[in-house]
């Protein structure tokens, strides 16, 4: 374990820092295999996929797409962000589909133009808000959540809001202290990524990160390391978690409580491409009309805690249901070039110095 | 009238022609306009984004540094979802930041601050429009300048350029269905005089030489005046048959009376030797008539305009010898003095021998019945002439062309038969000559000339 995270650390030292590192001991060579099967469907041939996505929840969307198109020699790798990125610039005619919740780079992908625009009807149909030109597609909707403990809510009550986290901080900077974790946006490109948005959207945000400071905050890496340790009662509070896999743990502990804050909840979403150079394109887009389509959304709502965008579903495990709860708040991160800036060096070196210096801001005003 | 060669389709052509190209042009010019708007509105966001970009420009650690504010690549991208590309670069040419490493503008020597680029660029089989803005540092510590390079993919220029050309479209092609149909509308309006002149024509009486009377534009009025004149000749040649007709059935009818008067009192008698002389008489008056049905026939034949007879070489002098030796003994018996005027050369001419010597011999009989004592034939070589002079009482100067029209006599002659004088004339005009009446040579007597064309020998 601590091997794996001094390898993904000098990992990130050495680039921009991966998006969701969120499976650290996945392997390059984690993946899913399913032979060709005698069909009389008149698909055939092969489909390579690589995903930054866990094989626990990839299985149910590949097997019910196996189910549909058994002709199909089928291979899903799952891969970190960053393995991903830098494979399919190497070798960018090996695969057909790349899925990745690393929207800057997916963004970049297809700005570039390493993309291949889909006019099926089911691509067509897609909502605008959740795709760019019919070449980049987000197929799923994960808000960003606080995770609170038991203890905390029986002594302070639940903070529901950024606000009330902010007080809560500022008012028992004592008692909370080391009991509070969030991403440490330098080592975790999706830590970097939520903050560079959260600052965008409010500028008390940085009142937030002085007091995260103030208070002793821990930095993690992965949203899982958090759930670690909320699980073990080492944390009462964790900020900035993947609400898709948070969700899990929660259901599993009694202790964990899931709060999707009600001022603003920043939504993250997996976006799939079409490379360009695709070895099998017409099985390419067979995968992403199913991906698409109601029957995969349908698969991502009812099997995976993803978070299902096709319009016409609703109820639990779909944007709609998420929407009807936290309406007001839910801020997707847009689709647009505005992703672009996030890849910036300069601006993430400049957004890390500040965020550093508010971070640290208690230290050096008390020595 | 066949389509080819119609007049509403030669203006048609020659004015939609002209029409369609114009609005060809104007098409064109509305492209090219589109384009240029679209781009100057687009070229405002290009221009904005680098300003903003160029405000967040510092200098910090020792270095130029950029603090990218994101809404300088959003409002690049419009809802048309162009491609974003961005770059900064130092005073040297070198790469500082951006996602694209994209290519500045040639280098000129003095690229002062504050200048604005825009150019289309084809960049890695992209279409762009590139921004680019020149500028420096505004910090005491530093006058460092600097470049932002901005581009976008063209698809929300294409889709204004499109929007803006069809509004024009729309415009041009309504303005140009509104000129193709009056131009269709003033060839029609100025064609239907010409058309209500063809249906007056058609719908005529095909019997009646009755001029033309409808009002007509002065272009067509002027076609309508020349049928005209060419009904009235119609009406005066009509006229002349009719009389003619009328004058050649009174002759034929007045021996056909005394015929039948002749034969009716002879039938009473019993005596053959009454008969005989009653036969004698009718032979006399029959060899009249049938003389003068000869010679309405050859009127006829020679007033026929399409008449036009194979004329052959032939020497006038032996034609007029000929003639005088056929009548001499007939004039000798008469007491009559007819003699022969002629060069020694023959002369020749090209006529028709029967014709001529039946024109001579109308001239000479005339002479003779109208109290000529002494005939003169006359053939002259230059130009060539044949003469016929009597000096008989001649005709008055101011009757001498009614002389010419058929059954018109000088005196109360009941053998003539008014046509002598017409048959020479038609004979004349087949032969392309002139027929002249003049006094004779003292003053006294009547000179018929036949002037044939030089040219004719």
């Amino acid at each position: 374990m601590r091997h794996h995270r001094w390898l993904i650390l000098t990992w990130l030292w050495l680039c921009i820092g991966s998006w969701l590192c969120l499976a650290p001991l996945a392997g390059a060579d984690e993946r899913l295999r399913y032979p060709a099967e005698p069909a009389d469907d008149e698909a055939s041939g092969e489909l390579v996929v690589h995903g930054a996505l866990d094989l626990v929840y990839a299985r149910p969307l590949f097997e019910a797409f196996h189910a549909r198109h058994p002709g199909i020699a089928l291979t899903y790798r799952n891969l970190d962000t960053l393995t991903l990125h830098r494979r399919f610039l190497a070798h960018p005619d090996e695969v057909d589909v790349l899925m990745s919740s690393a929207m800057p780079w997916q963004y970049r992908l297809a700005n570039d133009g390493h993309a291949r625009p889909l006019t099926s009807p089911q691509a067509m149909a897609w909502p605008a808000w959740a795709r760019w030109r019919h070449e980049l597609f987000a197929f799923t909707f994960e808000p960003i959540v606080m995770v609170v403990r038991r203890e905390l809510i029986e002594r302070f009550g639940r903070p529901d809001s950024h606000a009330e986290l902010l007080t809560l901080l500022e008012q028992h900077p004592e008692a909370l202290r080391g009991r509070v974790v969030t991403y440490d946006p330098e080592a975790s490109g999706a830590g970097y990524g939520y903050a560079i948005q959260e600052s965008r959207l409010t500028p008390r945000y940085w009142d937030l990160v002085t007091a995260f400071g103030d208070t002793d905050t821990a930095l993690a890496t992965t949203t899982g390391e958090m759930l670690d340790g909320l699980d073990s009662g080492r944390y009462w509070l964790g900020y900035n978690l993947l609400g898709s896999y948070a969700r899990a743990v929660a259901d599993a502990n009694p202790a964990l409580e899931i709060v999707v804050p009600d001022d603003y909840a920043l939504v993250t979403q997996r976006l799939a491409l079409m490379p360009r150079q695709a070895p099998h394109p017409e099985n390419a887009r067979r995968f992403m009309d199913f991906l698409l389509g109601e029957a995969g959304q349908r698969v991502i709502a009812e099997d995976t805690p993803l978070g299902a965008v096709h319009p016409t579903l609703a109820g639990p495990g779909t944007a709609a249901a998420l929407r009807e709860t936290h309406g007001e708040a839910l801020r997707p991160v847009s689709l647009g070039p505005g992703l672009l800036a996030t890849l910036d060096d300069l601006k993430r070196q400049a957004l890390l110095t500040r965020w550093k210096r508010e971070f640290t801001r208690a230290e050096a005003a008390s020595p | 009238m066949t389509r080819r060669d119609s007049l509403y389709r030669r203006l048609l052509t020659w004015l939609l022609l002209p029409l369609m190209a114009l609005g060809a042009l104007m098409v064109l010019q509305a492209w090219i306009e589109a384009r240029h708007t679209a781009d100057r509105a687009f070229d405002r966001l290009l221009e904005a984004a680098t300003l903003a970009i160029a405000e967040q420009v510092q200098w910090q650690d020792d270095r130029l540094w950029l603090d990218l504010p994101p809404a300088a690549l959003e409002m690049l991208a419009t809802d048309a979802e162009e491609r974003v590309f961005y770059a900064l670069y130092d005073a040297r040419g070198r790469f500082v930041t951006g996602n694209a490493d994209l290519p500045g503008l040639p280098r000129d020597d003095d690229a002062t601050g504050g200048q604005l680029h825009f150019r289309d660029l084809v960049w890695h089989g992209l279409e762009l429009r590139q921004g680019i803005r020149r500028a420096s540092l505004e910090d005491w510590r530093s006058r460092e300048r600097f470049e932002v390079r901005v581009a976008h993919t063209r698809e929300g220029r294409e889709r204004l350029t499109g929007e803006l050309l069809r509004a024009n479209l729309a415009y041009i092609l309504g303005m140009a269905g509104l000129a193709a149909a009056v131009v269709v509308l003033a060839i029609r309006g100025a064609l239907t005089p010409l058309s209500r002149l063809r249906h007056a024509i058609r719908a005529r009486d095909p019997r009646t030489l009755a001029p033309l009377e409808l009002p007509l534009p002065r272009e067509l009025a002027e076609l309508r005046e020349t049928l005209n004149e060419l009904l009235a000749r119609m009406r005066r040649v009509k006229a002349n048959q009719e009389r003619f007709i009328g004058d050649a059935s009174h002759q034929l009818r007045t021996p056909l009376a005394g015929l039948s008067t002749r034969a009716e009192l002879a039938l009473r008698q019993d005596d053959p030797q009454r008969w005989r002389e009653a036969l004698e008489a009718m032979q006399t008056t029959s060899t009249r008539a049938s003389h003068l049905a000869v010679q309405l026939l050859s009127l006829t034949r020679l007033d026929n305009p399409e008449y036009r007879p194979e004329l052959t070489a032939l020497a006038l002098d032996d034609l007029a010898r000929g003639a005088v030796r056929r009548h001499w003994s007939a004039c000798h018996r008469a007491g009559i003095d007819l003699g022969l005027e002629a060069p020694d050369a023959p002369v020749i001419v090209a006529g028709l021998d029967w014709q001529l010597e039946e024109a001579l011999a109308n001239l000479i009989d005339n002479a003779r019945r109208y109290g000529a004592s002494r005939i003169t034939v006359r053939v002259i070589a230059h130009p060539p002439a044949l003469e016929v002079e009597d000096d008989g009482p001649g005709i008055a100067e101011d009757q001498r062309l009614l002389m010419l029209r058929p059954f018109h006599r000088g005196s109360d002659d009941p053998d003539g038969s008014g046509l002598g004088l017409a048959i020479v004339d038609g004979i004349a005009r087949s032969h392309g000559a002139r027929l002249r009446l003049d006094a004779g040579r003292d003053g006294h007597g009547l000179r018929v000339g036949l002037h044939f064309p030089e040219e004719s020998a």
